[in-house]
């Protein structure tokens, strides 16, 4: 199990990669998409629609990974002065609805894809690509995100039931605004080192 | 109809359910309780239909941006070069604080990032000059707050598709309130200086070489400005193509500083998705819930009764900013926009007020939030910088500027051209 985590932690890694990589493609192309506007009167055409194809396929790809490194924000005024174990009931409470209601997603997703393979449906644009195509894609990055939770909620579960509640809480619960923030610090301290290291 | 709504989404909220899915299973639940027909089968192609919006491709724009700058190091130089510039005051390197914060907002969409990095570079200042602690990190918490106001703005982006209302026109709007901001933020700092002059620390000296010679580290924020705010000012880009723009510069300043490796364009992209997924998630279920309640006639219902309450436009202002005072004390900035902002803009908009105007009213309560304790963000990252005595002092010292705000807040109600003016200049 701690093997099948650690596969997951790295590979979530990966898909923020190439959700990122994506993501600048994006920027590139939409860039060029301006100057060819503004200085040569053409463009590429599609650019926006691509642009958006890219947003969604990176945004479910990258959800897992989110997740993983319990980034999805969550209200802790309340839950911050409960006791360790009612708190713990409640983040496995909050990863069931959230994996519950992205299945969801996921599920009538699905029948989106289904419906654009069947009607043969293409893209509005010039580019007039087949939607089943980005929609698959984007499809996959959400079953992937389902997986990851049930996985995450399983660990979790296994390591409460071996008295472990310790792993767990580090595992699910919320990353208290302190931890957060000493996250952020460490990296520009990181930053800093490395600057003046090079000096 | 209001009330059960209401009491759901603060049971879920309160009991630490992730937004996304908390926002998701208030849609789901009103669309079983009061809606005849199955609303839960069009979640699938809303989400799709969120997920590809070209309008909110900006905000992974803005995030890696703001992350390719974190890593290029040019905060450090700015700072250092505005420290040579302003320290003549009383009060003397917290107004080259303000003066970064408002600087590196220019560039960044994000409050937390603005206070972050200008904090990092500048906390080290304040036992070397002998200034007063608290008063130093409340100028780091509150000018940190100015990433969302001075344009670009993630929150901005978040506001104008909640509305529907144009971004180029916010951003264009957050410039001059954000400017008359820092200034207060730094008359603030005066008076209190003039008033106790033990807080403000001994002068430094800079001759006008080191300033003069200091002149080009404070290029490359300028370059990204220009290319982001300046590509709309002149209505070349929309608000996403600008963003592109901006990530594009933001590139060219980090391979000219040599800064620009795979490694780092590795961690800033899992940094951007990490940051992006999370935005995007709550997104993707706040426009099914906006659907439902559309949908089921809450948000008329919701309009109708504070029609009868028969509020003058001045008693409503009053109420909305009282309601997001207190509600900003204990929410999150992002969720709180996200579930509140679709309810109450119409009744706004609806009782005469600008949308554009309200967006950036929006965005300054937002920032009072920020500051204001239990749940404040943005004091939470300074006393997280400086990780050592009690985060009592930020708030201390931050206290000051949240009454600085609330005059910007009642400034804004008075001359709403402060915001209007320049939107005003494009649409011709």
């Amino acid at each position: 199990m701690e093997a099948l985590m650690r596969g997951a932690h790295r590979a979530t890694r990966w898909c923020t990669w190439f959700g990122g990589a994506l993501i600048l493609l994006a920027a590139f192309l939409i860039g060029i998409d301006v100057v060819l506007r503004k200085f040569f009167s053409t463009s590429i055409g599609g650019a926006d629609e691509l642009a958006g194809y890219a947003l969604a396929i990176a945004t479910a790809w990258s959800l897992a990974a989110a997740l993983l490194a319990r980034a999805h924000i969550r209200i802790d005024s309340l839950y911050g002065l409960l006791p360790l174990r009612l708190r713990l009931l409640l983040d496995f409470l909050g990863l069931a609805l959230f994996i519950g209601y992205f299945g969801l997603i996921a599920r009538h997703g699905w029948n989106v894809v289904l419906q654009s393979w069947h009607a043969g449906s293409r893209s509005q644009s010039a580019l007039q690509i087949p939607t089943v195509i980005p929609q698959a894609i984007w499809i996959l990055g959400l079953a992937l995100f389902v997986i990851i939770g049930a996985l995450l909620f399983a660990h979790a579960l296994r390591l409460v039931l071996r008295g472990r509640s310790g792993e767990a809480t580090r595992a699910v619960s919320t990353r208290s605004t302190q931890e957060d923030v000493a996250e952020e610090v460490r990296d520009v301290e990181a930053r800093r080192s490395l600057e003046s290291g090079l000096r | 109809m209001i009330w059960t709504a209401v009491g759901i989404l603060l049971v879920v909220l309160a009991l630490a359910v992730p937004v996304a899915a908390g926002l998701g299973v208030l849609g789901l639940a009103l669309s079983e309780i009061y809606s005849k027909l199955p609303l839960t089968l069009a979640i699938g192609e809303m989400s799709w239909a969120t997920s590809n919006n070209f309008l909110l491709v900006a905000i992974p724009f803005f995030v890696l941006l703001g992350e390719i700058l974190l890593r290029s190091g040019i905060a450090e130089r700015m700072y250092n070069a505005l420290v040579l510039w302003v320290p003549w005051l009383p009060g003397g390197l917290m107004h080259s604080n303000i003066a970064a914060c408002a600087m590196f907002a220019s560039t960044s969409g994000s409050s937390v990032a603005t206070a972050a990095t200008i904090g990092t570079v500048a906390m080290g200042e304040i036992r070397k000059h002998g200034y007063s602690e608290r008063l130093f990190l409340g100028t780091i918490a509150a000018g940190g707050t100015l990433g969302i106001l001075i344009p670009p703005s993630i929150n901005m982006i978040v506001y104008g598709v909640l509305t529907d209302s144009s971004i180029p026109q916010l951003y264009l709007a957050g410039i001059i309130p954000g400017l008359v901001l820092a200034t207060l933020f730094s008359l603030t700092i005066l008076v209190i200086c003039l008033i106790w002059p033990q807080l403000g620390g001994r002068r430094t000296g800079a001759t006008w070489t080191q300033r003069i010679r200091a002149l080009p580290d404070l290029l490359p924020p300028l370059v990204i400005f220009l290319a982001v705010i300046g590509s709309i000012y002149a209505g070349w880009a929309t608000a996403t193509e600008s963003a592109a723009l901006g990530v594009i510069a933001a590139l060219a300043v980090a391979a000219l500083r040599r800064k620009l490796t795979l490694r780092m364009l590795g961690q800033a992209f899992e940094g951007t998705m990490r940051t992006s997924a999370m935005i995007m998630a709550i997104l993707i279920a706040a426009y099914f819930l906006n659907f439902v309640i559309t949908s089921i006639g809450l948000t008329t219902q919701v309009n109708r009764y504070v029609t009868q309450l028969g509020l003058t436009p001045a008693q409503l202002f009053v109420a909305v900013v009282v309601f997001y005072l207190v509600l900003g004390m204990f929410m999150e900035t992002l969720s709180m926009m996200v579930a509140t902002v679709p309810i109450v803009a119409p009744i706004m908009i609806k009782a005469g007020f600008d949308p554009v105007w309200f967006g950036v009213l929006i965005v300054i309560l937002l920032e009072t939030a920020m500051i204001t304790p239990p749940v404040g963000i943005n004091l939470y990252v300074v006393q997280g910088l400086r990780s050592r005595g009690r985060i009592d002092d930020v708030i201390v010292g931050a206290a000051p500027f949240v009454l600085t705000m609330l005059l910007m807040i009642a400034a804004l109600w008075f001359w709403p051209a402060l915001a209007l003016w320049i939107p005003g200049l494009v649409r011709g």
